[in-house]
């Protein structure tokens, strides 16, 4: 019976080593400035705003981008700006952040422990909608405000939270933009291959709904799971029913097994629109010229002209981001960083540190910055932002719709693999 | 038909690379009673040397094996003498912890040494050839013929070198190894050094088909027990049997169940796993044999 007792306890150690890959909480604390020491007495005032943020896990790499956001905007407010004013005291802000695992239990556990030790006065969201999901739950029973710009699924808003906010556009609409423009240019099928949690469910809920809108019929639709590690199963089906729109919705790493599994299945749709990957630099770098004619939705890319009087335009936000980290922001930056803008904006606008104040001045809040319109609804999402859409061309990405904000023109029809 | 036929060429491929993927950890476990919980971290080491190779030195993934197997051969063979031989005969919880230990530091290790960005190998033959109206992966091919290469080598060592056969000595009674002169613990090091740089040269093969990350280790860990627990210990058929199992029902439910095929694929390896456990707890090919009782 040996074996099986050594089976058996193999199996239970596998789960944990699974369940916690990496099992820490270190604490990443940016202190504010020294300007806060206590021999200099007018400046004491601290706000302290807590955030869960993925170091490592799945969401690593889109964690850093909203770490790093959220740093742009520390470094700006404690340096340039000379912290938040509320009712003419100035405040430096202290920001707590922990690392969550991308685990959805950790996230809770983190947040908890940011409310009830480390007492912080807000909170920032984690990266991705199920951690925000779980995180939200937890702020809004300790009645603290969230203010968020990495989860964007929809069903984060339908439970009737009063703390959480989100600056960016909702799931649902991601695909919008792309698709109307694929319609228009005759496109008329369209198959989908979504993750199976929070955020790719919005985003495939949504752009079944658009494609009917736009009169595109749906071939297919498959799930997969999280940290899935081959896609070819799924793009095999897809294969043999010949769509000419992919949308491939899930996260950075997915990104690159869909375009390598239609590489090497020698999948030919006319346009791969894939959620997150393609208006990121990096996916670029990685996949180099497979990543080409590849579509991508954009919640804010540098070349969009939007500006504010604090960043300046969302091409000067770029170069400021680019200064500091010493790579060019991706949108999870910028809307990370204009996650932390708008908690400012309204605790400046309520001249007060309380969770009721603060909340109905971002429920009134109606600002451009320059990361677009932050205007929430009753629900808390922003409601008035439009999405935008990239494809990668020559090795750049370029905005191609909507209209005001395009850099170049769409490229499509994709050409076969063995053509390019 | 020809979709059947896709389906299962797929999963043989796919098998193929599990099946060498997954010799390493067999072997350590049915030589020294060690369950090594860094595995996946060793196939992600071989993958981050496939991709530093190709990046800094244009070198192919598969002709950078000639430098990661003798490489990764010294890491493993100094790892085992240093550290894991101290623990070899103490109590199961003691290597688990050990090699837990490990997997949690290399993972970190390699997010400060590289970040956590996705890191890809983008060779110039990813592509596709057809053959009896049947699409190969041309880099999965590859592949699986380099895994059954291995194989076949590793199957060779052990069954006729010396050494071989001291390792096989040492996997049936460690005492009676011992009594009749082998070294254990240089024969320990030499296996580890063995099985850890197999491992390390699936990584390297696995690096141009999909992203490489510091945590991509634990879910290949996690495949790696089912295929152990399929195949049976230390056992060179049974570790391909159990991959190509494994490969073969994955593709087949992800190809073929519509909606949430693939999230079925996955869950399927867990399924049969507690079956195995239940109803054949010795394996399918019976070759999970008690391991040396001193170490309990």
């Amino acid at each position: 019976m040996t074996h099986i007792r050594v089976l058996a306890l193999g199996l239970v150690a596998l789960i944990a080593l699974v369940g916690c890959s990496g099992i820490r909480a270190p604490v990443v604390q940016e202190d504010a400035p020294a300007a806060a020491s206590a021999d200099d007495p007018t400046s004491v005032n601290v706000i302290r705003i807590g955030a869960a943020v993925s170091e490592t896990g799945k969401y690593s790499r889109e964690g850093r981008d909203t770490r790093q956001g959220y740093g742009t905007w520390l470094e700006w407010v404690n340096n340039e700006y000379g912290g938040i004013d509320v009712a003419g005291k100035r405040y430096q802000v202290e920001l707590v952040m922990y690392d969550d695992e991308g685990d959805p239990d950790t996230v809770a556990r983190l947040v908890e422990q940011l409310i009830s030790e480390d007492r912080v006065d807000f909170l920032l969201g984690p990266y991705s909608s199920s951690l925000t999901q779980s995180a939200s739950a937890i702020s809004e029973k300790y009645d603290k405000i969230m203010v968020e710009g990495n989860g964007a699924s929809e069903s984060l808003f339908e439970r009737g939270f009063r703390n959480l906010f989100a600056v960016l556009t909702p799931a649902g609409n991601y695909t919008q933009s792309a698709l109307k423009m694929l319609a228009e240019q005759g496109a008329q099928s369209v198959v989908i291959a979504y993750e199976d949690t929070a955020f790719p469910t919005s985003v495939a809920e949504g752009a079944q709904r658009w494609a009917k809108a736009y009169g595109l019929e749906v071939l297919g639709v498959e799930t997969y799971p999280r940290d899935v590690a081959d896609v070819s199963g799924i793009m095999a089906k897809f294969k043999e029913v010949e769509p000419d729109i992919f949308v491939g919705g899930g996260h950075f790493n997915d990104a690159i097994l869909f375009i390598r599994a239609a590489k090497e299945l020698d999948f030919n749709p006319k346009a791969m629109v894939i959620t997150v990957g393609p208006s990121n630099p990096k996916l670029v770098q990685e996949v180099g010229a497979d990543a080409e004619y590849v579509i991508g939705p954009t919640q804010w890319e540098a070349s969009m002209g939007y500006e504010d009087e604090y960043f300046g335009t969302a091409a000067e936000y770029a170069a400021r981001y680019e200064a500091q980290w010493g790579e060019p922001p991706t949108y999870q930056a910028a809307e990370s960083t204009a996650t932390a803008l708008a908690l400012q904006l309204a605790i400046e606008a309520a001249g007060a540190l309380d969770t009721a104040s603060v909340r109905d001045a971002l429920r009134e809040m109606d600002v451009v910055t320059f990361y677009g319109p932050i205007n929430f609804d009753e629900t808390g999402k922003n409601a008035s932002k439009p999405m935008g859409a990239t494809q990668v061309q020559d090795g750049e990405i370029l905005v191609v719709a909507p209209g005001h904000a395009a850099v170049s023109d769409l490229r499509y029809p994709a050409p076969a693999w063995k053509d390019r | 038909m020809d979709q059947i036929l896709q389906a299962l060429a797929n999963g043989l491929l796919l098998g193929g690379f599990y099946a060498v993927m997954v010799l390493g950890f067999s072997v350590i476990w049915g030589v020294m009673g060690i369950i090594n919980l860094a595995h996946g971290e060793y196939l992600m080491i071989g993958a981050y040397l496939g991709w530093g190779l190709f990046r800094y030195f244009g070198m192919d993934p598969f002709a950078a094996l000639l430098l990661i197997l003798p490489l990764m051969f010294l890491f493993g063979y100094v790892l085992q003498y240093v550290l894991i031989n101290r623990i070899v005969e103490r109590p199961h919880l003691m290597s688990l912890l050990i090699t837990f230990g490990i997997s949690i530091a290399l993972a970190n290790l390699f997010k400060i040494l590289f970040t956590s960005d996705p890191r890809n190998v983008s060779v110039t033959y990813n592509g596709s050839v057809e053959l009896l109206g049947i699409t190969f992966p041309i880099v999965k091919s590859i592949i699986f013929g380099a895994a059954l290469l291995c194989m076949l080598g590793l199957h060779l060592f052990l069954q006729r070198s010396r050494m071989g056969k001291s390792i096989r000595a040492a996997a049936q009674n460690r005492t009676a190894a011992r009594i009749v002169g082998v070294d254990i613990n240089r024969t320990y090091a030499v296996t580890a050094g063995i099985c850890i740089a197999i491992t390390a040269a699936a990584g390297a093969m696995l690096s141009p088909t999909q992203a490489i990350f510091p945590f991509m280790g634990p879910p290949l860990t996690l495949k790696a027990y089912t295929i152990t627990a399929l195949g049976g210990l230390g056992r060179i058929p049974g570790a391909l049997m159990g991959g190509v199992v494994l490969g073969v029902t994955e593709t087949m439910v992800s190809r073929f169940v519509p909606g949430i095929g693939t999230n079925l694929g996955v869950a399927i390896s867990f399924v049969i796993l507690v079956l195995i456990l239940i109803l054949r707890p010795q394996g399918l090919l019976g070759g999970l044999r008690p391991v040396d009782p001193e170490a309990e």
